[in-house]
């Protein structure tokens, strides 16, 4: 796996306006993103997988993601799933509040102090979530209402304004877009690998790592990402 | 999507484009000679930072322009952005689309978003105090870092 | 007069996680639903549309939306419109703060006072609309 710079876990919440819960995970998202751990986290507005293109939907492939879901529809893991990939822990609003006997409060516009003891609680659960991800933290108790899966992958920069890095690239005929390939180049850049034997093997299998590659075109994908790398070291002046 | 037109960064969250065969003021202005004039906008960068254009205070047509003056500004959701002319020469064409869409700014800087479209006077002489796509990258990379620290 | 839920314009703002204007969006929301037109308007989370959710779109599509957007990208009149949604408006936040921009709102989550004027003014435009919808709707009808 790449250590891509300055590993980051994406937030993704559901921001559900019918409901109390869903207001609930907006905040303990922002509080999370603005407050407790800015330079750790970064987020995406969920229906930007509708509305933004394939850097938005990129997302959950380049960053470890977490969905914040207000109730059991649980309509950020799940559009995460279905148009990006799948996410890192599910933390879903009412079941935390009800396990903690807490109260998400009457207001799904403004939170009253019961919901934003509510609110804190998740936040600080999102953070608990956030540290095992990156690795700061062991998490000994699996908290009643938050699902983990897989651990993370690498993960760099923030969606919210500029989307994945994505690069076209030539394979045969066809262009391309590739998730990450500039942050990539730049690794092996960084790690003294500009020529040798294996190198279009290994820039193959860290570009599979974010990006689908058909199995009878990895001869051309080898190629093309050599021809491409080999660009990129000559505009590095390297 | 970058295509072989771009130069592309990434730089704690944020990626950043810088369009290849434009020249750039180190403040994020681009020119793209078009048969003896230059067409003017705003980076990729410079836009990002700025935030959502919301007004964009562009000069009157027939305006001459020095190079380093200022000829207008964008207004942001975040702050007013003085936009300092990269060239000299006669304004001849504004963006009238930046009326009503702003944010074709954000959207599109290096196409859609342009601003004006100057008849240059002197781009021998105003070329020395502009910087190749490639030396902007460089200098819009550390800009980009330094604003990172400051988050 | 009470209206049924099929009488009802849905008002849809954007998700509004990343922008300031994206929570003034989601305020005029409900300064509209909650205390301008109770009885008219109602509400449909934006993430049920993106999922794809069946109920939420047959509501979208039986109801007209009028939607409101915190930035350029237009997530919900994108998101109403891929669904087969009825979008009968859009409101932008900045065309609002156009009309007003002393009123910066800075934060996210912390409007302030700027930001809930903002909000209001907006939520009496969306309010204009509704009335404009029904009053059309009630022509066709009588």
């Amino acid at each position: 796996m790449v250590d891509l710079p300055k590993k980051k876990v994406g937030i993704i919440a559901c921001a559900g306006e019918e409901i109390p819960e869903g207001t609930i995970s907006r905040v303990a998202a922002r509080m999370v993103l603005e407050e407790l751990r800015p330079e750790d986290t970064v987020t995406l507005c969920l229906p930007l997988f509708l509305a933004g293109d394939e850097r938005e939907r990129a997302f959950a492939r380049f960053y470890p993601t977490i969905a914040i879901d207000g109730c059991e529809k649980l309509c950020a893991k799940r559009a995460t799933e279905k148009y990006s990939g799948p996410v890192s822990s599910n933390i879903v609003v009412d079941k935390l509040v009800q396990m903690r006997g807490l109260s998400p409060g009457q207001s799904r516009r403004e939170l009253d102090e019961t919901a934003q003891r509510a609110a804190e609680v998740v936040a600080q659960e999102i953070v608990n979530q956030v540290e095992r991800i990156l690795g700061k933290e062991k998490i000994v108790a699996a908290v009643p209402g938050v699902e983990e899966t897989a651990p993370a992958g690498a993960g760099t920069a923030c969606a919210c304004v500029s989307g994945i890095p994505m690069t076209q690239v030539k394979i045969g005929d066809v262009s391309v877009g590739l998730v990450a390939l500039e942050p990539i180049f730049e690794q092996f850049y960084q790690e003294g690998r500009q020529d040798g034997p294996g190198l279009d093997e290994d820039l193959l299998k860290t570009v599979k790592l974010y990006n689908y590659v058909p199995p009878s075109a990895e001869e051309r994908y080898k190629a093309a990402l050599l021809e491409e790398y080999e660009k990129f070291c000559r505009r590095k002046g390297g | 999507m970058v295509e072989a037109d771009y130069l592309q960064t990434q730089v704690d969250k944020f990626v950043f484009k810088v369009k290849k065969n434009c020249y750039y003021t180190e403040d994020g202005i681009w020119v793209q000679v078009e048969s003896g004039a230059g067409r003017v906008g705003v980076s990729d960068f410079l836009q990002q930072k700025s935030g959502d254009a919301a007004f964009v205070n562009l000069p009157e047509l027939g305006t001459t322009l020095k190079q380093g003056q200022e000829m207008g500004s964008i207004e942001t959701i975040k702050a007013d952005v003085t936009i300092n002319s990269p060239l000299s020469g006669v304004v001849q064409e504004t963006n009238r689309e930046l009326e009503i869409e702003p944010e074709l700014i954000n959207e599109d800087p290096y196409n859609e978003g342009w601003l004006v479209l100057v008849e240059m006077s002197d781009f021998e002489s105003d070329r020395k105090n502009l910087l190749t796509a490639e030396e902007y990258f460089t200098v819009m990379k550390s800009q980009a870092e330094e604003e990172a620290k400051k988050r | 007069m009470s209206q049924k839920e099929d009488d009802k314009v849905l008002i849809i703002p954007c998700s509004g996680i990343g922008k300031a204007f994206g929570s003034v969006g989601r305020e005029a929301m409900y300064m509209v639903v909650e205390e301008l037109r109770p009885e008219e308007t109602e509400t449909v989370c934006l993430s049920l549309l993106t999922l794809g959710d069946e109920e939420a779109k047959d509501r979208v599509r039986r109801h007209p939306v009028i939607t409101i957007d915190g930035c350029p990208k237009g997530c919900a009149e994108v998101n109403v419109e891929s669904v087969g949604g009825r979008s009968a408006a859009n409101f932008r936040v900045v065309d609002t703060y156009r009309e007003h921009p002393e009123l910066k709102v800075r934060s996210v989550l912390h409007l302030g006072e700027a930001g809930r004027k903002l909000a209001h003014f907006l939520a009496r435009k969306v309010a204009s609309q509704v009335d404009a919808i029904k009053m059309t709707e009630e022509t066709i009808d009588g």
